[in-house]
């Protein structure tokens, strides 16, 4: 890369001392003023009604851009500096080190979320962790105890699968009411990446799992030591330990070097920083699994614990309150689009209301439609201007469709802080803005 | 005959073509290949013909016998197998008393969670009053502006104390974790259960008592039978999946309605006043280059690393760490020298982990050193 540093030097030097010096001065010049350079190249009246981004030389049409050298790790334009996970203080603790960082799925276009953007929550703050220093321990009911290098694991033969990860608590907040101006906050504590990794069914051939064993602890290595517990038949069907993502390495604030990736489940399952699982005949109680990520119901002050699988949900991407159609004329045919995925299995179809739910109409799905994955829905609108409540209403293979906001409430109450699905309504105004707000009927 | 024999017919042909979609869709079970439904009352995608939904897979029989890795020895897994059980398997020799608790939590804990656990500053309270008082609230549902909700905390709400051991021992303090011996555990679990006004025995937890790995078990939590479904014994598994066949259990929906799905206007429930929406960064739509920040400085940098890693510490004198901004404090740490500070800091001192627990370099770190003495002199 040096060398095609220097070839580039090297052209530029040749210029200043060619024939040619005087024509590479003389555009130059005209860079100056991009209007000149435009009067020169094509002499025309510039009239009102004529863009000037189109009759304006802009500057990066009229000098050379970056070398190849330049940002060897490619980073977004900086124009778009706007698109970035965010933070809001009522949803942080330690110093942003036991806190959690939201994804802008207003931002995102298809099923993949972009590394950098897919959302953070850590207990611990994120750890940088030396591979080389890094192990993998798998010991308890099983014949043969483990310990694997981060080199030996990824021996293994990899698969790659695309899953969301959901924090049960997206959407959390707003049990009682809505709260976020923002779709980033109000759904964005989810992201959905391509994974790769290996089973651990795979790794488990050769380490003799002992028939007692119903349980496997999960825990990390960080200052957290954040840990689960996982029942068998999950860990036997499809939990992975990975460390790619959308094609490179986990990012640190992902798990870096290896995360426990259990499809379609809390987030807070799939254990960061990785570093040793247990099998054994009954369950831990980790902190992550009494104090939070239980679920208390209406019922008798009971809750809900080891509440697995994050259920069928959806939310309308556009418009929302961070991409209102403010800018849409009456008559104007608009695509709604948005994020449908269940953790309990794979899209089968969403449904759209226009006022606020009483009545539905099928949308189409559109792209990849994979288990436990994000799924894109799209529904051509011709636009009036008149005000509506726009709602989604996904169902899934399992049989489950999402609940109104008050089937949810009486069944379960106000109180769960984790897993609600129920369906989410835009208002949108004559104006074109879009608020947050939630139906009771 | 006739009639019946081409009925008969047809009835061969739809059962035909209704197993040709069948196979089509036969990657998708409601149950394992043990027969058991899946756990979490969803769906499971086993292998057929070479594919898992959308997904091919290599079938190779050879694929069981990859073995990489290392047997573990019996240090390494005695080092990292720190979990506590609920019955309390895993609970180390030790033992300490409220009393003892009381000094450790005002001089490690009280920074954070303030005096007697009552929490704040995003710190979580470990206690709101009496446990078994508390435990009642887990029945309130706040579904008016005014309503009490429930108190979700240790003493109301933790089915077992074996968390909080295993809790404390390797997650706290939270800037250094893994600092505390195992008596200074016991002693912490000993004081929170008794700011809890939990009781053992019947009695009530004085200064003088102590727990120890002995009497750990005696310990019962006012929530313990607080969650459902039960996940322990012979039928824990089997009653998680008996739990999540039924909808109800959970709030799971199967019906979907199209039409006049409830009655008159929808009723709305709007956000109050602005909301949460103190963002960092604010929500933007612009598309626009960031403005130049001014060159941060090391002072800048410092000052940061002081904000963010050093002040929870630093910040009072609840932790005896000497206070920022304090003169004479500093005075008295600087008659060292300014070349012991930084070995004392960089090794870490009393109650101090290594850097602050940060993880800068040393040059790095000198200099949050030097902010410091600087704004304190």
């Amino acid at each position: 890369m040096n060398k095609s540093m220097n070839v580039s030097e090297k052209v530029e030097s040749t210029a200043e001392h060619s024939s040619r010096r005087d024509f590479f001065r003389k555009t130059a010049t005209y860079s100056v003023s991009a209007l000149v350079a435009a009067s020169v190249m094509a002499p025309v009246k510039v009239k009102a009604e004529d863009d000037p981004a189109i009759m304006e030389e802009q500057p990066w049409a009229t000098a050379w851009g970056k070398p190849v050298t330049y940002n060897l790790y490619g980073q977004p334009s900086p124009y778009e500096s706007n698109v970035t996970r965010r933070t809001t203080e009522l949803l942080s603790s330690g110093n942003m080190k036991a806190s959690i960082a939201v994804t802008p799925i207003q931002d995102l276009s298809g099923i993949i979320t972009p590394n950098g953007l897919f959302f953070n929550r850590c207990h611990g703050g994120t750890p940088e962790i030396d591979p080389n220093r890094h192990r993998l321990m798998i010991h308890g009911l099983v014949e043969k105890p483990l310990v694997l290098t981060m080199d030996q694991l990824k021996k293994y033969p990899n698969v790659s699968r695309i899953h969301f990860i959901e924090c049960p608590a997206n959407g959390g907040p707003e049990w009682r009411n809505p709260q976020f101006p923002s779709i980033q906050f109000a759904k964005g504590f989810m992201s959905c990446a391509e994974w790769t990794g290996v089973y651990i069914k795979d790794i488990l051939k050769d380490l003799g799992l002992k028939p007692a064993a119903k349980w496997m602890l999960a825990e990390g290595g960080d200052s957290s030591h954040m840990g689960r517990t996982i029942p068998i038949d999950k860990v036997l069907d499809d939990a992975m330990i990975v460390w790619g993502q959308n094609g490179e390495a986990l990012r640190p604030e992902q798990g870096y070097p290896i995360r426990l990736l259990v499809p379609g489940w809390e987030g807070n399952l799939c254990v960061k920083w990785l570093s040793r699982l247990e099998f054994a005949s009954e369950p831990y109680y980790c902190k992550e699994e009494t104090a939070k990520y239980t679920a208390l119901t209406k019922h008798d002050g009971k809750a809900i614990q080891h509440f697995y699988a994050n259920e069928v949900n959806s939310v309308i991407t556009s418009p929302c309150p961070e991409k209102p159609w403010t800018d849409l004329k009456k008559g104007d045919i608009v695509e709604i689009e948005g994020l449908a995925w269940s953790g309990m299995g794979t899209i089968e179809g969403v449904d759209i209301s226009f006022d606020g739910g009483k009545n539905w109409i099928e949308a189409s799905l559109k792209g990849l439609v994979l288990p436990k994955a994000w799924t894109r829905f799209s529904y051509i609108y011709q636009y009036d201007g008149k005000p509506i409540l726009l709602s989604s209403r996904a169902r899934d293979d399992a049989g489950y469709v999402q609940p109104s906001v008050k089937q949810e409430r009486d069944a379960v109450g106000v109180e769960s802080v984790y897993h609600r699905n129920g369906i989410h309504t835009w208002e949108v105004t004559e104006k074109g803005e879009v608020h947050n707000v939630q139906i009771l009927s | 005959m006739f009639k019946s024999y081409h009925k008969l017919v047809s009835m061969v042909t739809i059962v035909a073509l209704a197993s040709v979609s069948a196979m089509a869709t036969s990657d998708v079970s409601r149950t394992y290949a043990n027969g058991k439904k899946v756990i979490d009352g969803g769906m499971t995608y086993p292998v057929k013909n070479g594919k898992t939904s959308s997904y091919y897979v290599n079938t190779q029989k050879a694929y069981k016998n990859i073995r990489f890795g290392r047997v573990a020895t019996a240090n390494e897994i005695k080092a990292w197998d720190m979990d506590i059980m609920p019955d309390g398997t895993g609970l180390p020799d030790g033992k300490g008393s409220v009393e003892e608790g009381d000094e450790i939590y005002e001089a490690k804990c009280s920074a954070c969670h303030f005096d007697f656990g009552a929490g704040g500053s995003g710190y979580p309270a470990l206690q709101q009053g009496n446990a078994y008082e508390m435990q009642k609230t887990l029945k309130l549902q706040r579904l008016h502006p005014d309503d009490d909700g429930p108190k979700r905390n240790i003493g109301s709400y933790w089915p077992y104390a074996s968390t909080l051991f295993w809790y404390i021992k390797t997650g706290m303090p939270h800037p250094a974790p893994m600092s505390l011996t195992d008596d200074e555990v016991y002693a912490l679990v000993a004081y929170i259960l008794s700011i809890n006004e939990i009781q053992i025995d019947g009695e009530d937890l004085e200064d003088e008592f102590i727990l120890s790995k002995e009497n750990f078990s005696k310990i019962v939590m006012p929530n313990k039978d607080g969650f459902i479904p039960k996940i322990e014994g012979k039928n824990g598994l089997e009653n998680i999946r008996n739990f999540y066949d039924k909808p109800k259990n959970f709030g799971g929906n199967k019906k979907r309605c199209m039409k006049n799905c409830f009655d008159g206007k929808p009723k709305v429930a709007r956000i109050q006043g602005v909301g949460i929406s103190d963002y960092n960064p604010p929500i933007s739509e612009k598309k626009e280059k960031p403005a130049k920040k001014e060159v941060a400085g090391i002072k800048n940098v410092a000052k940061d690393t002081y904000e963010s890693s050093c002040a929870v510490c630093h910040g009072t004198d609840a932790m005896g760490a000497p206070v920022f901004g304090d003169k004479k404090a500093w005075a008295t740490v600087l008659k060292k020298g300014l070349d012991k500070v930084y070995e004392n800091g960089i090794h870490g001192i009393n109650g101090m982990p290594p850097k602050g627990g940060t993880l800068l370099e040393d040059a790095a770190f000198k200099s949050v050193v030097d902010y410091i003495i600087s704004q304190s002199k």
